[in-house]
C-alpha cells in the first residue's frame, strides 16, 4: 500500500470521501443556523447545505430527535456505500471503525435490560453502524460468561471480551468496567492493526489512537474519583497505546483528585494546554469540549495527506462532531436557550 | 441582419409593484418569461425573507403531493397528463388547495393505517395457518417413526426420567422466522441452551407480504421442543431477540384441526374486508391521480412566485415592492401589458410602474431562437456566451457547420441515409415530443435533428461532388476519358495490368472537364488517391483560409460597433494584411496552378509548399523550369515578405503606445488644470486636495492597466501570428478525415460485400443475401455513427478554435428569465 498503487484499489473511495468532506457544514453555515428561531428555519437552512432535502419528507412540527436520526442516517448510508465498495485491507479498517459503535451498543443493551426495558425499546437507540445480528438476543444473558458463550462468541468482539469474563452477575459498575475493558482491548487491537498497514496510515492512526487512548485514560481517572473502583482496577482499564503509557499511567493510578490529574498532564505539552484552557465556569469550555476540539484539529490533519486510510476514520469522526453540533444548535433553538447556542465546535 | 446577428438590446428596469398587486403581476411575468429579476437582498438569509412562510407552506404542500404521488405509483394508477397549464392560483386559493391536500393526506394515512392493521392481522393468520399445517407433518413423522422418537426422548431426558420418575413431558413452541435468520438462530439456541433443545424447521414456499413495507419476504416455520420452564423462558427470549413470532399451537391433533378450520374462515373474512379497503384506497387514489399533475404545476407556480417576491425590496412606506430586472427592450410593451393585466386581476387601483434606468453593469446576452436555430446557438454557447451585443457566430455556423462537416463526410449514400433519418425526426417531431423519452442518447440526437438534417443534405451534395456513393461512382454525364479502341484492344487490356491514358492526347481525353464533380473514371484508376489527396488538400486550404478571413472581417464588425477605432487600425488592419500576404497569396498560387498549368507542361508545375518556404527564405534556386516563373514574382514575394514582417511590430507595439500617449495627454491636461487652479488662489486648497487624491488614485489604476495592456497585446500578437499558421494546417483535417472516410467505406465494400458479388450462380444470390446484413450493419455502426461523430467533433473544433478565435470574446452571461415553463420543465426532469 504505497503511494504508487494506492489508487488502484482505494483511489475511488479516497476521492469520494474527500468529496463528502467538502460537504461538511462550514462555519458560515453555523452562523446562519444560530440565527434560526424555529426548527423549521433550521430545516430551511440545512437545505442549502449538503444535506439537501433530507428533511423535506418530514411532516411539519419537527423534533430534534428526527433531525438527529436523519443526520445519522445520512452518515450511515455514506459509510455503508464505502464499506461495500472497499476491499481488504480498507474493508477491515472500516470494520474496525464500526467495532467502537458495537461496544457502545452492547453496553447500551445490557444497561437497558438491567433497567427492565424491553429490547424493542432499546434497538432504535442503538447506533446503526454498530448493529450486528445477535444484538437483539443480548437480553438472555444474565452473567458475563453466558453473554460471551451465547451471544458474543460469533461477533468480531469476542477476542476483546476474554479479559472480562467472570461468573459475576451484571450490575452498574460492572458495565462500566466491561465497556472500558472492551474499549481498551479494541483500541489496542486497532492500534496493532494500523501498525501492520504501515506507511502514512500507521503514522497518522497511531497519533489519533494515542490521543483517543489518553483521553480515555484521563476521563476514566477523573470519573473514578469517589466510586468503588480501586486504583489497581483503574490501572487495568487504561488503553496501553497512548503517549501516557507507561509513566503517565502509573502517575494517573496514584491520582486522588482533579489537581493530581492536572499535574500529570503538565508533563505532556498537548494535554497541558487543554487543561489550562478548560474550566468549570459557565463561560469557559469544559475539558470534554477541549478534548473534542483537539480531536477535530487532529481529524482535519488527516486531509492534508494523501494515500492513507486515516481520512475514512477522520471523516466519520468529523461527521459525528457535526451531528453533535447540529443537534446542540437544534436543542438550543427548540428550547429557546439562545445564550449557550454557540457552544458547538466549529469544524471548517 | 436579423436578431441572431447580435443579441437583443436589454434594459435595466426598475419595477414598482403595489403590495397587493405584486403577486398577480409577478405571476403574469412568470407566464410571459421575459424578465430576469435581480436579487436585491443577497445578504439576507433564506429564512429571514419576507415571504418565507408562504414558501414553507408551498413546500409542505409539495411534500403532501409527493406522498400522494408515491401512493399512486405504488398502486400503478396512470397519472393523467392533460398538458393543461393552469395559471398560478391567487393567494387565497392556496388555502383551499392546502385544505384539499390535507384532507387527502389524512384520508390516505387513515386508509393506510387500516390496511396495515388488516394486513398484519392477515399475516398473523396466514402464518398460523402454515404453522398448523407444517407442524402437523412434524407430528405425523414422529408418530410414524415411533422408534426414533422414543430413542431421542430417552437420549434427551434420561436423567430426568430417572430422577423424577414421572413420564417425560416435552414442551414445545412453534413460530415463524425470516428464512435468512435461521442459521444464527439455530446456533444461538444451541449455545444458549447447551444443546438441550430440538429444532425442526421447514420453509413456507409462498412468500408473505410484509405489512409495513409491502415487500415480499420468505419465512420459515419452526418448532422447538424442550424440557422445563427455565428453558422455555430462555427459548422465548431468543425468539424475541430474533424477531420470530410465536403462535399458540394446541397439543392434540383434534384441537389443531379445529383451530385450523377456524383460522381458514377468519382468513376468508379478512380477505373480503381487505379487498374492500383496497377498493376504497383505489377510488381515492384514482380521483387524486386525475388532478395531481395540475396540482403540482399550481403549487410550483405559487412557490416560484414567492421565491421571486423574496428577491424584491420593500419600499419604506411598505406599500410597494421595488424590483430591479433585465428585460429585452423589444418586449417592453408586452411586459407593460402583463403588468396591467396583473394589476387588473388583483383589483388594484394604482398601476404598477416600469421604469428604465441607467446602469454600468454588463447586461445579459439574450438571443431569441426558434427550434431550428436553437441547436446552433447551443453549439456556440457551450463554448462561451457572447458578450452583450457582440457579433454572434451562430447564424454563420448554420451554414458553415454542415458545410465543413460534409467536406469530411462526403458520401452521397451515407448522406442520404442521414438525411432520411433527420427528415423522419423532423416530420414526426410533434409525436416524438409528446412521448417524452428519457433516453439521454436518443434525446441528444433528437435535439440535434435540424443540424443532422442540414449535415445530411450537405453531405449528399459533397458526396455527389466527390462522386462517391458507398465508395462507388456513378457515371451520369458520361466520362470524358475514353481510350481509343485501336490503342487499347481487348488483348492488350487483358495482358497488361497497368495502362495509362494520356491527357494530352485528344483521343483519350475529350479536352473539357466532367461537367459536375469528379470524373467517374478516377474511381477505376490507380492514382485515384494521389489525385484526390492533392485536390482535397487544396480545397481544405481554400475553405479554411476563407473562413478565417471571414472571422477577421467579423472582428471589424465588432470594432466598428463598439466604436473602437484604435483596434481597427492597430489590430484589424495588420491582421488582414498578415493573413492575405501569406495565405491569400497561397490561394492565388493554387488557383494559378489549377488554371494556368495543364497536362502539356505538367512537368514544370511549381511545388506550392516548396515555393512558400522559399519565399520566406528568399531563396530562388535555378531549376530547369525557372524560365516559366512569371517575371515579377520574385519582387512581389519580397514585397509581401516585408509587409508580413512589418505587421508583427505593428500589431505588437502600436496599440499600447497610442494608449500610453492618450493617457499622458489626459494627465497633462489634469496637471495643467491643477496649475491654473493653484494660481487662482483662494479656494485652491480644497481643489488641490481633491485633485491629488483623484489623480493618485487614477494614476495607480492606469499604470496597472498599462502593464496589463502590454502583456495582453503580446499574447494576442503571438497567438494571432502563430495561430494563422497552425490553424491553416489544422484545416487540413478536412482532407484527412475525408480520406479516412472514403478509404474506410471502400475497404468495407471490398472486404465484405464484394466477396458476395464474386460468387456466381444461385450461390451468389444466397451469399449476397447473407453478406448484405453485416455490410449494412457495419456501414451504419462505423461509417454513419462513429465516423459522423468524429467528423462532427472535428467540425466543432474548427468552429470553436479556428473560426471563433479570430473575433469572438464570449465573455457574456446568459439571460435567465423568470419563467414558469422553465421551472416546471426542470422539475419534470428531476422526477
Amino acid at each position: 500500500m504505497n503511494s504508487l498503487n494506492f489508487n488502484i484499489d482505494f483511489g475511488y473511495l479516497e476521492g469520494l470521501v474527500r468529496g463528502f468532506k467538502s460537504g461538511i457544514v462550514k462555519q458560515a453555515d453555523y452562523l446562519n443556523l444560530m440565527q434560526c428561531e424555529t426548527l423549521d428555519d433550521l430545516k430551511l437552512h440545512l437545505q442549502s447545505t449538503d444535506y439537501g432535502n433530507f428533511l423535506s419528507n418530514e411532516p411539519s412540527p419537527l423534533q430534534v430527535s428526527i433531525i438527529d436520526d436523519k443526520i445519522r442516517e445520512k452518515l450511515v448510508i455514506e459509510f455503508e456505500h464505502m464499506r461495500t465498495q472497499s476491499v481488504v485491507p480498507l474493508s477491515t479498517f472500516l470494520d474496525y471503525i464500526t467495532y467502537g459503535y458495537m461496544i457502545d451498543n452492547i453496553v447500551l443493551l445490557i444497561t437497558g435490560t438491567l433497567h427492565q426495558h424491553t429490547i424493542s425499546e432499546l434497538i432504535p437507540k442503538c447506533h446503526p453502524l454498530g448493529s450486528f445480528e445477535q444484538m437483539e438476543a443480548l437480553s438472555i444473558a444474565s452473567t458475563l460468561l453466558e453473554l460471551y458463550n451465547a451471544v458474543l462468541v460469533d461477533t468480531p468482539l469476542a477476542p476483546y471480551f476474554i479479559d472480562c469474563i467472570s461468573e459475576q452477575d451484571i450490575d452498574e459498575l460492572n458495565i462500566e468496567i466491561i465497556r472500558n475493558t472492551l474499549y481498551r482491548a479494541y483500541l489496542e487491537d486497532f492500534y496493532k492493526f494500523c501498525q501492520t498497514l504501515g506507511s502514512t496510515t500507521a503514522d497518522y492512526m497511531s497519533e489519533v489512537l494515542a490521543f483517543e487512548a489518553d483521553r480515555r485514560a484521563i476521563t476514566i481517572t477523573i470519573n473514578s474519583f469517589g466510586t468503588e473502583l480501586t486504583k489497581d482496577d483503574r490501572a487495568t482499564l487504561f488503553p496501553r497505546c497512548g503517549k501516557l503509557f507507561p509513566e503517565g499511567h502509573s502517575a494517573l493510578v496514584r491520582a486522588d483528585d482533579y489537581e493530581h490529574v492536572r499535574a500529570v498532564a503538565e508533563f505532556y505539552s498537548e494535554y497541558r494546554i487543554l487543561f489550562e484552557e478548560s474550566g468549570n465556569n459557565p463561560t469557559e469550555k469544559t475539558l470534554e469540549d477541549k478534548f473534542f476540539e483537539h480531536e477535530v484539529m487532529l481529524m482535519k490533519k488527516a486531509f492534508l495527506e494523501q494515500f492513507h486510510f486515516g481520512i475514512f476514520y477522520a471523516y466519520v469522526k468529523l461527521k459525528e462532531q457535526e451531528n453533535r453540533n447540529i443537534v446542540w444548535i437544534a436543542e438550543c433553538v427548540a428550547q429557546r436557550h439562545q445564550t449557550r447556542i454557540d457552544g458547538y465546535i466549529p469544524i471548517f | 441582419m436579423g436578431s441572431l446577428y447580435r443579441s437583443e438590446e436589454m434594459a435595466s428596469c426598475q419595477l414598482f409593484l403595489q403590495a397587493e398587486a405584486a403577486y398577480a403581476c409577478v405571476s403574469e411575468l412568470g407566464e410571459l418569461g421575459l424578465v430576469q429579476f435581480r436579487d436585491l437582498n443577497p445578504d439576507v438569509n433564506a429564512f429571514q425573507r419576507k415571504f418565507v412562510n408562504e414558501v414553507r407552506r408551498c413546500e409542505e404542500m409539495e411534500r403532501k403531493l409527493r406522498f400522494l404521488e408515491k401512493e399512486i405509483r405504488k398502486d400503478e394508477i396512470p397519472m393523467l397528463d392533460t398538458g393543461d397549464n393552469p395559471d398560478a392560483p391567487a393567494p387565497r386559493e392556496m388555502i383551499d388547495l392546502e385544505a384539499t391536500f390535507e384532507k387527502l393526506e389524512n384520508e390516505m394515512k387513515e386508509v393506510n393505517a387500516n390496511a396495515e392493521a388488516l394486513k398484519r392481522n392477515y399475516l398473523d393468520l396466514t402464518e398460523l395457518k402454515h404453522i398448523l399445517r407444517k407442524t402437523q407433518t412434524f407430528f405425523d413423522e414422529a408418530m410414524s417413526d415411533q422408534g426414533m422418537t422414543e430413542e431421542s426422548i430417552v437420549l434427551l431426558g434420561e436423567e430426568a426420567v430417572k430422577t423424577s420418575g414421572q413420564p417425560l413431558r416435552l414442551g414445545f413452541v412453534a413460530g415463524v422466522i425470516l428464512r435468512e435468520r435461521i442459521p444464527p438462530f439455530e446456533r444461538m439456541l444451541w449455545r444458549a441452551c447447551r444443546g438441550n433443545v430440538f429444532l425442526r424447521q421447514t420453509e413456507i414456499l409462498t412468500p408473505l407480504e410484509d405489512p409495513v413495507t409491502g415487500d415480499r419476504v420468505h419465512k420459515s416455520v419452526f418448532i422447538i421442543f424442550f424440557q422445563g420452564d427455565q428453558l422455555k423462558s430462555r427459548v422465548k427470549k431468543i425468539c424475541e431477540g430474533f424477531r420470530a413470532t410465536l403462535y399458540p399451537c394446541p397439543e392434540t391433533q383434534a384441537e389443531r384441526r379445529e383451530m385450523s378450520l377456524g383460522v381458514t374462515t377468519r382468513i376468508e373474512d379478512l380477505n373480503t374486508i381487505l379487498s374492500q379497503t383496497q377498493d376504497h384506497r383505489h377510488r381515492v387514489l384514482v380521483a387524486a391521480a386525475k388532478d395531481i399533475k395540475v396540482w403540482f404545476i399550481k403549487v410550483r407556480k405559487i412557490k416560484a412566485v414567492y421565491h421571486t417576491l423574496n428577491m424584491l425590496n420593500l419600499d419604506v412606506t411598505q406599500k410597494c415592492l421595488i424590483s430591479e430586472c433585465w428585460c429585452p427592450i423589444r418586449d417592453l410593451e408586452k411586459i407593460q401589458m402583463a403588468l396591467r393585466r396583473g394589476t387588473e386581476r388583483s383589483g388594484g387601483s394604482v398601476p404598477s410602474i416600469l421604469n428604465r434606468m441607467e446602469t454600468k453593469e454588463q447586461p445579459p446576452t439574450y438571443n431569441c431562437t426558434n427550434k431550428f436555430t436553437k441547436v446552433f446557438q447551443d453549439i456556440v454557447d457551450s463554448y462561451g456566451v457572447a458578450g452583450y451585443r457582440e457579433v454572434n457566430p451562430a447564424p454563420f455556423t448554420i451554414v458553415s457547420f454542415p458545410f465543413l462537416f460534409s467536406l469530411m463526410f462526403g458520401d452521397a449514400g451515407h448522406g442520404t441515409l442521414m438525411l432520411l433519418a433527420a427528415i423522419a425526426m423532423v416530420v414526426f417531431e410533434k409525436r416524438i415530443l409528446r412521448q417524452k423519452s428519457d433516453n439521454e442518447i436518443w434525446n441528444m440526437f433528437f435535439d440535434g435533428r435540424y443540424i443532422i438534417l442540414l449535415m445530411g443534405a450537405f453531405s449528399l451534395y459533397a458526396g455527389l461532388m466527390y462522386n462517391d456513393i458507398f465508395s462507388k461512382s456513378i457515371n451520369i454525364f458520361g466520362s470524358v476519358w475514353h481510350p481509343t479502341s485501336g490503342e487499347f484492344s481487348a488483348e492488350i487490356i487483358k495482358t497488361h495490368k497497368d495502362l495509362t491514358l494520356d491527357p494530352t492526347n485528344d483521343t483519350d481525353y475529350r479536352g473539357v472537364p466532367y461537367p459536375f464533380g469528379m470524373d467517374p473514371a478516377w474511381q477505376l484508376s490507380l492514382n485515384k488517391i494521389k489525385w484526390l489527396n492533392s485536390f482535397k488538400m487544396k480545397i481544405s486550404i481554400i475553405f479554411g483560409v476563407g473562413q478565417m478571413f471571414f472571422g477577421v472581417v467579423l472582428s471589424l464588425q465588432n470594432h466598428r460597433f463598439f466604436k473602437d477605432s484604435i483596434s481597427i487600425f492597430c489590430e484589424f488592419l495588420p491582421q488582414v494584411i498578415f493573413l492575405t500576404c501569406i495565405f491569400g497569396y497561397l490561394i492565388v498560387l493554387i488557383l494559378h496552378k489549377w488554371i494556368a498549368i495543364d497536362a502539356t507542361d505538367a512537368g514544370c508545375a511549381p511545388s506550392l509548399l516548396i515555393g512558400l518556404i522559399n519565399m520566406f527564405l528568399l531563396n530562388y534556386p535555378e531549376e530547369p523550369c525557372s524560365s516559366r516563373v512569371p517575371p515579377g514574382q520574385k519582387g512581389l514575394q519580397s514585397f509581401l515578405l516585408i509587409l508580413i514582417i512589418l505587421c508583427v511590430p505593428w500589431l505588437l507595439v502600436l496599440k499600447p503606445y497610442i494608449l500610453k500617449r492618450r493617457y499622458q495627454a489626459t494627465q497633462q491636461k489634469s496637471s495643467s488644470r491643477l496649475g491654473t487652479s493653484t494660481e487662482d488662489g483662494k479656494s485652491a486648497e480644497d481643489a488641490i486636495d481633491g485633485a491629488i487624491q483623484d489623480d493618485s488614485h487614477g494614476q495607480y489604476e492606469e499604470e496597472l492597466n498599462l502593464l496589463e495592456i502590454v502583456v495582453h497585446q503580446c499574447i494576442h500578437t503571438i497567438e494571432y501570428c502563430l495561430g494563422c499558421i497552425s490553424h491553416t494546417a489544422s484545416y487540413l483535417r478536412l482532407w484527412a478525415l475525408s480520406l479516412a472516410h472514403a478509404e474506410l467505406s471502400e475497404v468495407l465494400w471490398n472486404m465484405v460485400f464484394r466477396v458476395a458479388l464474386k460468387v456466381d450462380g444461385y450461390l451468389g444470390v444466397i451469399s449476397i443475401y447473407i453478406l448484405f446484413t453485416p455490410w449494412a450493419c457495419l456501414t451504419i455502426a462505423i461509417l454513419l455513427l462513429m465516423e459522423a461523430l468524429s467528423a462532427f467533433l472535428h467540425t466543432l473544433r474548427l468552429h470553436w478554435i479556428e473560426f471563433q478565435s479570430k473575433f469572438y470574446k464570449g465573455d457574456g452571461y446568459l439571460f435567465d428569465p423568470f419563467s414558469f415553463d422553465k421551472i416546471i420543465e426542470s422539475r419534470a426532469d428531476e422526477v
